[in-house]
């Protein structure tokens, strides 16, 4: 599923409000609750403000017009523009307050959840798809900070300004202020009910947004099967059945919200006309002044906007509380794979290995190794091979530790290898994988992956012994060439090699390796093999292998079919049971040459076009 | 379904082609061919509502100095006088409220209505550009366009230029309305106006960047991130979960600092300016009041004049922003632009549009094709001769012109020299749609779309197909039985929410779908490498009788599927360096085709050797 997907999918979800995660969402605050009160007081102040200074301009018409006073005309203008100095101040540090602070909750739970992630197994990264634990930790931890900040000063300002607006307006003639106190709740709820309609109407407009990428990219990828089968006139209908869809969806969802205020509007005039004409009244009675009249056009006027920013919160509230539930529910994950109470460090990895007699399984009920025993002597050199789905990166997981057996026991030097800390052997294993894995930054930084403090003449040793050094002297910025997002600028066969020049920089005393199964040229492959070969001597080593030459130098082969070893021994020996191996043997065979001699492709690398194409640099 | 909508075409109903314009705001203008009028309308509105607005005002006016003041009634008595009113109050806001909803509601319509046909128009146009052009266009820098430069100008519309224009209107009509008032009075209230829009242009412009800045660091969060999570064996395997946690913490830190500064900069900005409008609203409140005091406006005047500047003064702050965000509307114009302006591949040009289907004849004389870049020459002076129901196989290493050769078949690319003859005519003057509907093409890892099984079999068949034509393709591409053992059957889903095909699946997925297109010419690309013994012997089953009666290339990889073949073509650097059938061509000792057989046969003698050895 794609992240859009992902993402859209866990916004639908709204929480029911619960008193104990609304309890600690607010415990996020606690650590700040100076920066709080201080975003609070002042937003309550500028808002306060606000209503005062309309209550301000009646004074100026009531008791400087009215009485003819220009000395208390100047009076009330030295004390507006008092407070226009005040609130200037307040607006400043509810910004920078509430603002920052934002930006700092933000960065604490986005730390928090990193690094809990650190800690967290590979079983929780196997249930959990990446685009899911990204929306984790970006847009979640936005959507409850922005609650946490913006969600409580537009709350604070809307209800400070009804509040305020509404003792002003107590003060100047209760009676009226009765009128305009009974359509709030009015406009609160229209409000809520235009909210809630165009939401709907947003949510489809998204999903539809989100099928017509879909549509667009499978358009682009598939471009020539759409030419080939003359697909483009029925395609373009296909898609137009789409933008109706969202035309439909994001109009009404536009021209419902330019009813929304207009409604509100009417309603507000409505009192307002209700207000004039009882307000004349009471003029004539003497109850009521011009000056009074005009400040109650004013709050009524400008009361839609704090109602509508309350309604806009309360329908966004929903989907933060649903987001931290979802933090918090990752933030209480305990890592499945993790120290004993009592763990030591292991001294060493090169001793006797042993699986005795090991059951796993990914999911219940369906076991992935059953009852696998093997003995593996230090110094020894294991390939794996075997359909996929057989169990052969497993048993590499557990041997790395990354899953634990759920019977059975993994024994190093004799000893059950749950009694020693992750850490201890983790530093000591070197591992490639058949993807390689590189991070953005430059080859150098790559490769000290492997050892942190390693200097870099170390860094060139280790490329040198891993067979990298040559291709990388040829890169235009030599080790410091930036690899590119995942070390996309570099083929498949270069980012092997500097995954095999970090491994050896590691220094480990368990080699373990994945490899690949599309194919790199043959000087690559060439080079990539004398890595191994000197990655190998005199370390423990496990491989699953693709290649022929990889095969054939392991002291002991084991061909891994429904989580069993079905046959094992050296090649000669299997070759000669003329069984499974012999048959994958023999096709890899003829595979592995025809690819050298340059009439097949490599396997995964369909020809798609013959336009001449940049050689890479390898 | 279908094939009910293939019957019509398509309707685009706008060609944005018409748009092109060297001035961007006069290409946004011929884009809104159509529109023009609602969006005119939709701005007359505003006009109106903000008139409304002003009329409210100027009602208060009147109720203060006419009514309560000089006591003149409508009516009989002070009461219906004030009923009267209270109507009017109401009234205005009806009238406000309507303009401004029909304002809203012809510019939502404006701007999604031009969303629409732009999509449609893009979608319709893209798949038709040239095969080149997509070869070189990367995939992602095409959605970009098509998704995020198409939302900027569907926000160009409805929100922006509309936006201007709101509180530009809301200006005139106010400043109008308080220059009727009083002429002094305007003029007072106006005094900063120009510096705070001059200010705030400066303002969004500096903010524009920050927070593009702030943005590029969350980009970066998010690689580290997304590196991380995908990596998360590496960092285990080497024990780096604390540098890791030091990578993310300096550039989590980064994104804060940036924020931050964002933040200050917006802090500054609001009150600052908050503090000149405030200040100018209180000096003309000052003013005002001075003049109502010394009568030279009626406290009424006055009444209105403070409802009416907070319309004129608040605004402007905002007019800055938007203006800056405009920018941002014309960028993606120029970019969309980029691609409206590609030359497409005609369909239907040719003169040749026989009623049936071809015979397949296919006679290539010196045919030459240079890339289009004017140097690469990918092939050069092909002749052959293929009959009907003939095959053909290409014989040759990557990049030896096999796959250029079979693209000029259906004018993916164009022969830049040399001619075909297709059953006797030039194939220049065949249209593409007709060339497409009798070429079928089977890829080694065709593409499958996420839709139904069945909908990919009958995908590009133009007819009302029944559930046993599908079946009976389905079985012949020996491909049934795994299709029925999926729970939902045909029905199930390609791809992500649904089954993933191995490649062996998917090619005889393609081959079911080329049987049922039944073309008359047929492109093989022939390479089983991927696939396993088993699957290797059904497909082979499957290609056989998809190439009967067919002529048929087959694009090959090894001898063995080209020895049955009517022609072989040895391609070697764009040219035929042999052909003949594999008796003829295994004859000639200093021949590629002898090399390449000889290097197969070692192959074979190699591996028995090594078996041998062992024993």
């Amino acid at each position: 599923m794609s992240d859009e997907l992902i993402e859209l999918e866990e916004e639908e979800y709204t929480s029911q409000l619960t008193a104990p995660v609304l309890r600690r969402i607010m415990g996020l605050l606690k650590p700040h609750s100076i920066w709080v009160f201080g975003f609070f007081v002042t937003i309550a102040l500028v808002s306060g403000l606000d209503a005062y200074f309309t209550y301000l301009n009646k004074q100026i018409i009531d008791q400087g017009i009215a009485l003819q006073d220009r000395e208390r005309v100047f009076e009330i203008a030295a004390i507006y523009g008092t407070f226009i100095l005040f609130q200037a101040g307040a607006v400043f540090t509810f910004i920078y307050l509430a603002g920052v602070l934002g930006e700092r909750i933000q960065y604490d739970l986005r730390k928090l959840l990193f690094n809990h992630l650190q800690d967290l197994s590979l079983s929780y990264y196997a249930q959990n798809a990446v685009g899911r634990l990204i929306a984790r930790v970006t847009s979640d931890t936005g959507r409850v900070s922005d609650l946490l900040t913006w969600g409580i000063v537009d709350t604070t300002w809307a209800l400070m300004n009804i509040i305020s607006s509404t003792v002003f307006m107590a003060i100047i003639n209760w009676r009226l202020a009765l009128i305009v106190l009974t359509i709030i709740p009015v406009m609160v709820v229209i409000a809520i009910e235009f909210r809630k309609r165009i939401l709907a109407e947003f949510r489809v407009s998204r999903r539809t947004n989100s099928k017509i990428t879909g549509a667009f990219n499978e358009n682009f990828q598939g471009v020539r099967v759409v030419k080939a089968l003359g697909r483009e006139d029925s395609n373009t209908r296909e898609f137009q059945s789409l933008t109706t869809m969202m035309y439909r969806a994001s109009y009404r969802a536009a021209w419902l919200s330019a009813l929304f205020l207009p409604t509100v509007q009417v309603i507000a005039a409505i009192a307002l006309g209700m207000l004039v004409g009882y307000g004349g009244l009471q003029i004539e009675a003497g109850l009521m002044t011009i000056g009074g009249i005009q400040a109650f056009v004013s709050y009524l006027t400008f009361m839609m906007w704090p109602v509508q920013d309350l309604a806009r919160v309360y329908a966004e509230m929903q989907h933060s509380i649903a987001s931290a539930e979802r933090i918090f529910n990752l933030a209480d994950t305990p890592p499945e794979v993790h120290d004993r109470p009592g763990a030591v460090p292991a001294s060493t990895l090169l001793g006797e290995i042993e699986f005795d007699h090991v059951d796993f399984h990914y999911e219940d009920r369906k076991p992935v190794l059953t009852d696998f025993t093997l003995e593996v002597k230090p110094g020894e050199m294991i390939a794996l091979v075997g359909p996929t789905g057989g169990g052969k990166s497993t048993i590499v997981n557990l041997l790395c530790r990354f899953y634990e057996p759920r019977q059975g026991q993994i024994r190093i030097h004799g000893r059950d290898y749950t009694d020693f800390t992750l850490e201890s052997i983790h530093s000591k294993i070197g591992i490639v994988l058949q993807t390689p894995h590189l991070f953005s930054g430059t080859v150098r930084e790559n490769i000290r992956y492997g050892r942190l403090e390693a200097s870099n003449e170390e860094v060139e040793q280790a490329a040198k012994v891993a067979g990298a050094h040559d291709f990388i002297v040829t890169l235009e910025k030599g080790y410091e060439h930036n690899v590119g997002e995942g070390g996309n600028l570099l083929s498949v066969g270069q980012k092997q090699l500097i995954s095999l020049a970090r491994a050896v920089l590691a220094r480990p005393e368990l080699f373990i390796m994945d490899e690949a199964t599309s194919s790199v040229d043959t000087l690559t492959e060439s080079l990539i093999q004398r890595g191994m070969e000197a990655l190998m001597k005199g370390r423990t080593s496990f491989v699953i292998a693709h290649r022929l030459s990889t095969i054939r130098r392991a002291d002991r082969i084991l061909v891994i079919e429904n989580g069993k070893i079905t046959e094992k021994g050296t090649h000669s020996e299997l070759l000669k049971l003329k069984g499974h191996y012999y048959r994958l043997y023999t096709q890899q065979f003829r595979h592995e040459l025809e690819t050298r001699y340059g009439f097949a492709d490599a396997v995964g690398l369909p020809e798609t076009a013959d336009q001449p194409q940049p050689l890479p640099a390898d | 379904m279908t094939t009910l909508q293939t019957i019509y075409e398509p309707s685009i109903t706008f060609d944005f082609r018409h748009s092109l314009d060297a001035n961007r705001l006069k290409g946004l203008w011929k884009m809104m061919v159509d529109y023009r009028v609602p969006y005119v309308v939709a701005t007359v509105s505003l006009a109106f509502s903000a008139l409304a607005k002003t009329g409210t005002y100027l009602l208060l006016r009147f109720f203060a100095d006419e009514v309560l003041t000089r006591r003149r009634f409508i009516g009989e008595t002070l009461f219906s006088t004030f009923v009267w009113i209270a109507l009017g109050f109401v009234g205005l806001a009806v009238v406000e409220g309507c303009f401004s909803f029909l304002s809203g509601r012809l510019a939502a319509f404006t701007a999604e209505g031009i969303t629409r046909r732009l999509r449609d128009f893009l979608f319709d146009h893209i798949q038709r550009l040239s095969f080149s052009y997509h070869a070189t266009t990367p995939t992602g820098d095409l959605i970009e366009r098509v998704t995020s430069d198409v939302d900027a100008l569907r926000r160009f519309f409805s929100e922006q230029a509309i936006g201007v224009g709101r509180i530009v209107l809301l200006f005139v009509i106010n400043f109008t309305a308080i220059l009727n008032l009083n002429v002094e009075l305007a003029l007072v209230s106006v005094v900063v106006i120009p510096l705070i829009l001059l200010v705030s242009l400066w303002f969004f412009k500096k903010v524009t960047k920050a927070y593009e800045a702030y943005q590029a660091q969350e980009a970066v969060l998010s690689t580290t991130l997304q590196e991380n999570l995908t990596g998360v064996r590496v960092v285990k395997a080497f024990a780096r979960q604390d540098y890791e946690k030091d990578k993310f913490e300096k550039d989590n830190w980064g994104k804060f600092l940036k924020g931050k500064l964002l933040l200050f900069m917006h802090s500054m900005f609001w009150p600052l300016s908050d503090i000149v409008l405030g200040f100018q609203m209180l000096f003309g409140f000052v003013y005002g009041a001075l003049m109502a005091i010394a009568s030279e406006i009626t406290p009424g005047t006055y009444l209105a004049y403070v409802g009416l500047v907070v319309w004129l003064i608040w605004p402007i702050r905002n007019l800055g922003r938007i203006i800056v965000s405009t920018s941002t509307g014309m960028v993606s114009y120029g970019r969309l632009m980029d691609v409206v302006r590609q030359q497409r591949e005609p369909l239907h040009d040719g003169r040749h549009h026989p009623q049936g289907p071809l015979r397949g004849d296919l006679k290539f004389d010196n045919v030459s094709f240079i890339y289009s870049d004017g140097k690469t020459e990918v092939l050069q002076n092909v002749t052959f001769h293929a009959r009907p129901g003939q095959a053909i196989a290409l014989l040759g290493s990557t990049g030896s012109g096999k796959t250029s050769l079979v693209n000029l078949l259906p004018r993916f690319h164009e022969y830049t020299s040399g001619s075909i003859l297709l059953d006797g005519l030039e194939l220049k003057e065949y249209s593409r749609a007709y060339l497409r509907s009798q070429i079928g093409i089977v890829e080694q890892e065709p593409f499958l779309f996420s839709r139904s099984i069945r909908e990919n079999i009958t995908y590009g068949v133009g007819r009302e197909v029944s559930q046993q034509e599908v079946e009976r393709a389905a079985i012949a591409a020996a491909v049934h039985e795994v299709i029925a053992s999926f729970p939902d059957g045909y029905l199930t889903l390609v791809g992500e929410k649904g089954v993933t095909l191995s490649g062996g699946q998917k090619q005889r997925v393609a081959i079911a779908r080329t049987l049922l297109k039944d073309p008359r010419i047929l492109i093989l690309d022939d390479s089983t490498s991927s696939v396993d013994t088993e699957t290797e012997a059904e497909i082979r089953e499957a290609l056989t009788e998809l190439m009967k009666d067919r002529t048929t290339f087959i694009i090959a990889h090894r001898i063995q599927s080209v020895m049955g073949a009517d022609t072989i073509l040895v391609l070697d650097k764009g040219r035929v360096v042999q052909m003949g059938t594999h008796a003829d061509l295994i004859q000639d000792d200093l021949g590629m085709y002898r090399r390449i057989y000889d290097i197969q046969t070692r192959i074979d003698e190699e591996l028995q050797r090594e078996i041998a050895r062992v024993d």
